[in-house]
């Protein structure tokens, strides 16, 4: 079967300026991927291209197996929910109706719904909306068009984190019942961390990690106590990150860690934490976080 | 077929904007012309000078230039339809080409029911001599001066022809911003002087005004409705490569 997406070599050139760099991945098809990645990191660069509004400089982008630039049979099984939007001058339900002419599966009803959640008045031109408000009537209209390919960028700049938990409870269940392909560039990866079933990292234009959300689930551990018993207990694994801070150590271990393998942690008083996704693109995006810098020393 | 019915009922959402506003603004240019021809004596009148009173014959000509209120606002309509609305119709996976397509029919599709409309009043205007007061707000010397059909077709032509060229600017505006739209300007500018220049160096400016006044109002029409096609054909090439 053709992948949604099927991206091989992608290459865009800004002048001076090298937003993707040879970038190879398929997406899976009905599977919502995390597209991760400091700013700047070529994700909106990537989704633009795959929507046909910006082009490549060199390599091949097919979606649903064919060239997706200028393709009217192609675009209309998609949507993209970017968080710099330019709308028209539109009252929102004007928008919402707009929207759903483009969409033969666009459902009114969780528009609607979503409408309420958001506390959205319909009535109100665009341009009058606060920046949350502005994020929401993307969000709803990425929900509501249920296209096959529904890709958001950032969508929820300005919304409180209630808005949030109903973003990602209403794309849960809505995908749910109406299963379709998602790609999803967030900051927010702690967050989404429970949403996501695949993440592509990406930095400085090539894509550093592209793994299903399942595998990366203990690929590495931070291993904390006294110094002496980490040393010890770290010998001969693979490390990441190392700190320490008087007579305790932090380290991070790459690689599953086997029941007798843990073993001696117990007797060392060890703690072994597996490594949060967050934490992990941190590592994978190459430059620690303010996260990563902090010391866990809890014993 | 369908996806350009959409776009052009995208446009039409703000339909005051194309449908009412137009006509608003025709009508206020209509009032203020009715005014100012109802306050310039027709034919002769007297004057008192030092020589006693005196006729005098009114010679000012009676044409108004009310038309060009709903020309003009075609053209902003042209410009607005891609500066504010692209980007949007972009996102719910519409190609450039069925956009552009879809605007360019609403913008033909309106153009003609306009045109019927100008007819209307032009005919009007021819019974009513000139809404009493005998100006040409509807009537145009040579070019727009015809019968009714000819009237009808040079409008539709005409309207068509500002709303294509409001488009390109709205397209170069909306990727090149208002730097992109002087650069536009100024090569419009250079590509006329060019032409100057090399009817100047070819000495044929004989035979250039020998071709404008030998030409038909038809023939005007043919002229505007091919320069009209290179608009849109412009237009087409332009958004086609642009990143938005």
């Amino acid at each position: 079967m053709t992948p949604p997406i099927s991206v091989t070599g992608l290459t865009r050139r800004y002048r001076g300026h090298l937003a993707l760099d040879n970038v190879t991945f398929d997406a899976q098809d009905g599977v919502i991927t995390g597209l991760l990645g400091r700013n700047g990191a070529g994700k909106t660069t990537l989704m633009k291209i795959i929507t046909g509004q910006e082009f490549a400089s060199a390599g091949d982008v097919r979606v649903f197996g064919t060239n997706p630039v200028e393709n009217d049979a192609v675009l209309r099984r998609m949507v993209f929910v970017r968080e710099d939007q330019i709308y028209p001058d539109f009252k929102v339900g004007h928008l919402l109706r707009t929207a759903s002419r483009f969409y033969p599966d666009w459902s009114d009803e969780l528009a609607d719904t979503l409408l309420a959640d958001f506390d959205l008045p319909a009535g109100r031109p665009v341009k009058k909306l606060s920046r949350g408000m502005r994020s929401a009537v993307g969000i709803i209209i990425g929900l509501a068009a249920r296209a096959e390919l529904t890709l958001f960028d950032e969508p929820y700049a300005g919304l409180d984190a209630v808005a949030r938990q109903v973003f990602y409870d209403r794309l849960l269940a809505d995908y749910a019942a109406y299963p379709r392909t998602v790609l999803l560039s967030t900051h927010l990866i702690d967050e989404t961390a429970g949403l996501l079933e695949r993440v592509l990292v990406m930095d400085k234009g090539h894509v550093v990690l592209d793994a299903m959300a399942d595998d990366l689930r203990g690929v590495a551990t931070r291993v904390s106590g006294p110094a002496l018993a980490v040393d010890e207990f770290t010998a001969g694994h693979p490390v990441w990150d190392s700190r320490r801070m008087g007579s305790q150590a932090s380290v991070v271990v790459v690689g599953h860690l086997a029941e007798p393998d843990r073993a001696p942690a117990m007797a060392g008083r060890l703690t072994l934490e597996p490594l949060s996704l967050q934490e992990l693109v941190v590592h994978a995006a190459g430059r620690p976080g303010p996260d990563a810098q902090m010391m866990r020393t809890s014993a | 077929m369908n996806t350009l019915i959409n776009v052009a009922r995208y446009h039409l959402a703000k339909r005051v904007d194309y449908l009412v506003l137009p006509w608003v603004w025709l009508a206020f240019a209509f009032t203020v012309d009715l005014v100012i021809f109802a306050m310039i004596p027709v034919g002769h009148h007297s004057v008192l000078t030092a020589h006693g009173i005196v006729q005098v014959q009114n010679t000012s000509p009676r044409d108004a230039g009310g038309l060009g209120a709903i020309v003009a606002i075609y053209f902003v309509l042209g410009i607005m339809s891609v500066a504010k609305s692209l980007p949007f119709a972009l996102a719910l996976g519409v190609s450039r080409r069925s956009y552009y397509a879809g605007t360019a029919v609403l913008a033909v599709t309106l153009a003609v029911g306009y045109g019927l409309v100008i007819t209307a009043l032009q005919a009007i205007e021819r019974a009513t001599n000139g809404w009493g007061v005998e100006t040409h707000i509807f009537r145009v010397p040579y070019i727009l001066d015809g019968p009714w059909y000819q009237t009808w077709l040079t409008m539709s032509v005409a309207l068509t022809l500002l709303f294509a060229y409001g488009m390109w600017f709205g397209i170069i505006y909306r990727r090149w911003s208002l730097i992109g739209s002087i650069a536009f300007s100024a090569a419009q500018v250079t590509v006329l002087v060019t032409a100057a220049l090399l009817i100047t160096w070819s000495h044929s400016w004989r035979n250039t005004g020998h071709f404008f006044t030998a030409l038909s109002a038809v023939g005007l029409t043919g002229i505007l409705a091919a320069l009209g096609a290179a608009l849109l054909a412009g237009g087409y090439a332009t958004v086609r490569r642009i990143a938005v």
